[in-house]
């Protein structure tokens, strides 16, 4: 019952990720950190089973921090999307692979452009203008195929963000616990207070 | 050749191994390296060998390399080796945060290296590692600045100040006389001018044959300019100067 | 102890610490084909001389000092043949790894340093020799644009604008270095290049058969073309550069 939304709009990718822990019926923790950045201008957002999202997450942040250590230049996120599809496409074909679903948002600092991608845990990778996980894409995709433009501001992809948060409030059966908003542009990664 | 020191890293029967020996002397002969701690920075110098008029500049390989964000190398000997001895570092420095979450403390990266040169010395069809380390940084969460040297061996060590290479001898001589540990230089400059100065006792050829690295406490890691070093270097060549005139113009009144 | 003979093969440190295997196989190299690479700034040449020892010698049509390793790099060899094509086996592995992996060229110094950590290797354990051969690797990426590498048999490396390996490098070397200049186009320095080798050639004149060239340079549509010329095509460009000129004289 993970919420993970990506937003790619004019020159930022935003990313979006419930802020709820839930095990069974219980809410175990409301501020959780569903994302890891894994280089400068590349930050990927997980969901899937507990501990694989994590152990799995971590894992692509340490061998992309060693890329970027190793070389003394960072990767595309084109190139970081790659190597986690190929990460997951090992997995599926392991005795016990990950179930972890990812967003990545990266803003490519040669090319100047934002870049977001949906991998699944098949290792299905695809670039796209908007994404989700999970069941969150039910309730927003014809909020996002109605209003998306690619040429929007990051104040309007924040607000059209909270249209489907909103959404999502009204219609999803639990409670989520609100998102944690963070954007990747030229500058890097940074957190959206108050959201 | 009494045989002892063909087979790879045995005693011979008066205790040496002789491997181990012959390694530091490829130590000896590799570009000199110097580490000072100052009150809250360590700084770490390497002569660089002159880069010949066809060489792309873009492309020198430096003597000093960053092994996590907190933490740097720098080494003496066989350029080859040290590199293999860098990846090893630095995969471990990611797998340690990968597991413990905390960075690497820098004690331990030296312990690390150190156990790994020590394995070449005692495993089958291996020589030892033609490198000696300087390993400079801070602790996650800590102000203290840290310096340590391995060896072949896999001996390390702590030091306020610590040169390996050729003419190491040398330059330790002017650290040991110009470094004092209860007083180590206050400031950033102070502590790049030390160094500067230690290696313009070896380096005749000044700023262009000279790469300078500070690190200072949260993850900060700047590589000076040639620009920046020379103007050290200028600075220290007028303060000699400076001296001269001053002995000159003593000698003159006597 | 069946291994003791083995490893005590291994390469090991003379009481000078010196590594003489390795300085054994660099002599080796010393003695072979020179290759030359030149930079220009609008891509980058190789030449290489091979040695014919006898008329008799079928030549085929493959370049024995040329390689391509991937799509962006070609490298040029001195040296040990057959134990260039084990090397330039594994490169041509590691680009494709690298290509699967990031979905994107290997960066030409990614795969330098990849091999020559293997070259390493061979000095340090395994009971083996050292490999003896030298590469000149010219190669693009996104980062640096075109580059120029060499590695030799003690897994050293470095970047340069106008290099030689094998025989005669140092003279070689110091005609590089005279008729340089930063901006030369790729004809000039195909020129540079043949006259270079030309010029440190053991024997009176290059032939096609005697030699191989290539170039690497960006197409329009900002696609990198390695060109591994044949030898018709070396033959017009000795004509055009004049290097067989030294012939008419005789004459």
């Amino acid at each position: 019952m993970d919420i993970i939304l990506g937003i790619r709009v004019q020159n930022t990718v935003i990313l979006a990720t419930s802020k709820a822990v839930t095990r069974g019926i219980s809410v175990l923790k409301a501020d959780d950190d569903k994302t890891r950045q894994l280089s400068e201008h590349v930050l990927m957002a997980y969901s899937g089973e507990a501990g694989d999202a994590v152990q799995f997450s971590e894992y692509i942040q340490a061998n992309i921090q060693l890329y970027s250590i190793r070389e003394n230049y960072e990767l595309s996120p084109k190139a970081v999307s790659s190597f986690v599809r190929q990460e997951l496409a090992k997995s599926i074909r392991s005795r016990r692979p990950y179930q972890v679903n990812v967003l990545i948002g990266g803003y490519d600092a040669h090319q100047k452009k934002p870049e977001l991608y949906q991998i699944d845990y098949l290792g299905t990778k695809v670039e796209l203008p908007y994404a989700a996980h999970g069941y969150s894409g039910f309730y927003t995709f014809s909020l996002l195929d109605h209003h998306y433009r690619p040429d929007m501001t990051v104040e309007e992809g924040l607000k059209l963000l909270k249209l489907c948060i909103e959404e999502l409030q009204r219609r999803m059966p639990v409670d989520f616990k609100g998102v944690l908003v963070k954007v990747v542009d030229e500058n890097g990664v940074r957190e959206v207070e108050d959201f | 050749m009494s045989g002892y020191d063909r087979a790879l890293s045995i005693f011979s029967p008066d205790g040496h191994i002789f491997q181990v020996e012959y390694a530091l002397e490829a130590v000896k002969r590799g570009t000199c390296a110097v580490g000072i701690k100052g009150k809250d920075c360590v700084v770490i110098g390497c002569e660089r060998r002159s880069t010949l008029k066809l060489q792309d500049p873009r492309i020198t390989p430096s003597k000093i390399a960053k092994i996590d964000s907190h933490v740097v190398l720098s080494f003496a000997g066989l350029n080859a080796d040290s590199r293999i001895l860098i990846e090893k570092a630095r995969v471990e420095a990611q797998s340690h945060k990968l597991t413990l979450e905390d960075p690497v403390s820098v004690d331990y990266l030296t312990r690390y290296v150190a156990g790994v040169q020590q394995k070449y010395t005692q495993s089958g069809g291996v020589r030892p590692f033609g490198v000696s380390t300087l390993i400079a940084g801070f602790d996650p969460r800590d102000t203290t600045p840290k310096l340590y040297q391995t060896e072949p061996s896999g001996v390390y060590s702590a030091w306020s100040a610590q040169a390996i290479g050729r003419n190491s001898k040398t330059v330790r001589e002017f650290l040991e006389k110009n470094y004092a540990r209860d007083a180590p230089p206050a400031t950033e400059q102070e502590c790049v001018k030390l160094t500067v100065k230690a290696l313009l006792e070896v380096v005749q050829t000044g700023a262009k044959n000279i790469e300078i690295t500070v690190v200072r406490p949260a993850s900060q890691i700047a590589n000076l300019s040639s620009d920046d070093i020379g103007k050290y270097v200028d600075e220290i060549e007028q303060e000699k100067q400076q001296e001269l005139e001053k002995k000159k113009q003593k000698r003159g009144e006597n | 102890m069946g291994s003791r003979r083995f490893d005590s093969r291994t390469t090991i440190f003379s009481p000078e610490g010196r590594l003489y295997q390795v300085e054994y196989a660099l002599e080796s190299i010393s003695h072979a084909g020179t290759a030359i690479g030149v930079m220009a700034k609008d891509g980058i040449v190789l030449a290489a001389e091979r040695k014919v020892t006898s008329k008799l010698l079928e030549q085929g049509s493959s370049s024995e000092k040329l390689y391509k390793l991937n799509d962006n790099i070609t490298v040029a060899v001195a040296g040990l043949t057959a134990d260039a094509e084990i090397l330039i086996n594994t490169a041509r592995l590691f680009a494709q790894n690298y290509l699967k992996s990031y979905n994107e060229e290997i960066p030409v110094e990614i795969l330098v340093r990849r091999l020559s950590d293997v070259k390493q290797g061979y000095t340090q354990h395994g009971g083996l020799r050292p490999f003896g051969a030298s590469f000149i690797y010219a190669g693009y990426d996104d980062r640096y644009g075109y580059q120029l590498y060499t590695s030799n048999p003690s897994g050293n490396y470095s970047g340069w604008k106008a290099i030689s390996v094998g025989a005669n490098t140092s003279a070689a070397q110091t005609l590089l270095q005279m008729d340089y200049k930063d901006d030369i186009t790729v004809e000039e320095a195909t020129e540079l290049a043949l006259k270079t080798l030309s010029k440190t050639t053991d024997s009176s004149t290059l032939t096609p058969e005697r030699v191989e060239f290539s170039t690497i340079t960006k197409l329009d549509n900002g696609k990198i073309a390695q060109k591994i010329f044949k030898p018709q095509e070396i033959e017009t460009l000795l004509n055009k550069t004049g290097v067989t000129k030294k012939e008419n004289d005789d004459e």
